[in-house]
């Protein structure tokens, strides 16, 4: 479904990813690990089109999208949630959810999407008239979630959802990752958190320095010696 | 969404307003009258303001860029080719709206943060000013003269006085219901999430650069018409009152008292403000030097440690506890 190629992505002519590729597949749950600093949050922004590869394709079941815009690419149904959540603290939680669903695809089925949302998240369904600045910060991690499948995504790509959250919010975050997955949603998770990470991803991409260091099916990854280093940045 | 805005233009309240500007103009003594027709220009400008400074978030200085294009440039195309002003209203307009997109392109283009853009601003400002000076076709230094008004409408002649209230009104009016009409449209919407936060908005799809460029060129073109509509009114176009720092701090202050990014809010400030900062000087002017503007600051300090969101929120809340039943959703 997503191919990444051979991509290199910099900062003002500086590359920070050197020759990243990448494969996703229909339905599947696939990990980003790395340490700090090793290029996840630079590589999911040049996948959602925040910044333009130097070198390198990536395609989208099957189309090429290197050129496309941000909001292009949230059309076709590329969506990711940012990193530190990121919701709109002076709008409602209902008005919050109603622009995770404003591109021309998804626009017609608010209604729809919203009840399922709101089933997803009941939690949200009593907070709909209250500001998101008020919510806690799981209950804003929901939200988060909540308006990127607003937006009708095909691939949902979380950056970091555990971040600053209480164990019980991570589990039941990591819930609804697992219930979304079940639906036949395609999912990229980005994650410091390594085991949580490798219990729930299929296969897993470790980062390294903005190179993929190691790469496999979950199981694989978890026992290699390579892993844990790469974490530990020796 | 767009419920609000017909439920605005059908309330009740216009009536009151309507009955008020009929009665109430003729009895005021002229200085009274005046400062009245001052308030309104800058409700009317605090208000265009506010699509980009509030709604967006976006401190824009340049406005007084667009202020004074209206104003200089429809006098000078009066005065120096004969042009109808309402037709010099029309062309500042216009290239206010081209200048407003430009720097909104420069913003989104080069991803300037929130300092760049009050700093890039600026400049434009700054540089309106040097060119209207250095140009004698815009009045240099000196500022230009229009002829008398006699009230000749389709000259752009309002008779003075209470002519030039009733243009002020009209546009206070339409300043403020534009605001009501993008708050409650996806504009408004999208403004708000970029103000709030850039990257979300980016995430969820929204085309940044298309509603930055379009809250900046109806803020322009609006800010532009006013200005060309206060220069009749003022019939000596100076660049120092007009293309300066001084008018462009005054609309960001007064909207900011007002309360940023609410359809009312900056024109609560300036209907506030600019009396108070006028009898404040009638009254004092001619004692001490300097106190007018001491109490004056006092005043604004005050207001924005009580309200740092700004009056017109404090007001709403103190008016929802005296009738607490009506106030329960939001």
């Amino acid at each position: 479904m997503l191919e990444v190629d051979h991509l290199v992505t910099g900062y003002g002519g500086v590359p920070v990813l050197h020759d990243v590729s990448l494969t996703l597949n229909a339905g599947e749950i696939v990990g980003l690990l790395g340490a700090n600093n090793a290029g996840k949050t630079t590589l999911i922004n040049s996948l959602s089109g925040m910044y333009a590869p130097m070198s390198g394709r990536i395609r989208f079941e099957g189309h090429d999208v290197t050129a496309m815009t941000p909001k292009q690419r949230v059309e076709i149904g590329i969506i990711q949630v940012p990193e530190g959540r990121l919701v709109f603290p002076d709008m409602s939680v209902r008005e919050n959810l109603l622009l995770g669903g404003i591109n021309a695809r998804a626009r017609a089925h608010r209604p729809r999407t919203m009840d399922h949302v709101l089933e997803l998240f009941p939690r949200l369904k009593e907070r709909l008239g209250q500001n998101a600045g008020t919510l806690s910060g799981g209950e804003q991690q929901m939200l988060a979630i909540g308006r990127a499948l607003m937006a009708e995504a095909k691939l949902l790509m979380l950056d970091e959802p555990s971040l600053g959250l209480s164990p019980l919010f991570v589990q039941y975050i990591f819930g609804i990752i697992d219930r979304l997955h079940a639906e036949g949603l395609s999912i990229l998770l980005i994650e410091q958190n390594l085991n949580l990470t490798l219990r729930h991803a299929q296969r897993c991409y470790v980062l390294e320095r903005g190179k993929v260091a190691i790469e496999g099916a979950s199981d694989v990854v978890k026992d290699d010696p390579r892993t844990r280093r790469a974490y530990l940045g020796l | 969404m767009r419920q609000e805005f017909y439920k605005t233009l059908t309330s009740p309240v216009w009536l009151v307003i309507l009955v008020l500007a009929v009665v109430l103009p003729p009895l005021l003594p002229s200085y009274y009258l005046h400062i009245v027709i001052l308030a309104l220009v800058y409700v009317a400008l605090a208000s265009a303001w506010n699509i980009v400074g509030g709604m967006a978030g976006q401190i824009s200085l340049a406005h007084s860029l667009f202020i004074g294009t209206g104003a200089m440039l429809s006098t000078a195309l009066l005065l120096k080719l004969g042009v109808n002003m309402w037709l010099g209203l029309v062309i500042s307009a216009i290239i206010s709206g081209v200048m407003g997109a430009m720097i909104a392109w420069i913003d989104f283009r080069f991803q300037l943060g929130h300092l760049s853009f009050v700093l890039i601003t600026m400049a434009f400002a700054e540089m309106g000013t040097v060119i209207v000076e250095g140009w004698d076709f815009l009045g240099g230094a000196s500022g230009l003269l229009l002829p008398q008004d006699k009230g000749d409408f389709l000259a752009f002649q309002f008779g003075g006085g209470i002519g030039a209230f009733w243009v002020m009104l009209v546009l206070a009016i339409v300043s403020i219901l534009i605001n009501v009409a993008i708050l409650n449209a996806p504009l408004g919407y999208y403004l708000r999430t970029i103000r709030d936060n850039e990257n979300a908005a980016r995430a969820i799809g929204v085309n940044i650069l298309r509603y930055k460029i379009a809250a900046m060129v109806i803020s322009a073109m609006l800010s532009s018409v006013i200005g060309t509509a206060y220069v009749r009114y003022l019939t000596f176009a100076d660049p120092y009152l007009l293309v300066s720092p001084i008018i462009i701090i005054e609309v960001v202050l007064f909207a900011t008292v007002g309360g940023l990014g609410r359809a009312y809010g900056p024109a609560f400030g300036a209907l506030l403000l600019v009396p108070l900062g006028e009898i404040l000087r009638g009254k004092l002017g001619g004692t001490l030097p300097g106190l007018h503007y001491f109490i004056y600051g006092v005043v604004v300090i005050a207001v924005i440690l009580m309200s740092p969101r700004g009056l017109l929120p404090l007001f709403e809340k103190w008016f929802s506890r005296m009738r607490p039943k009506a106030a329960t959703s939001k």
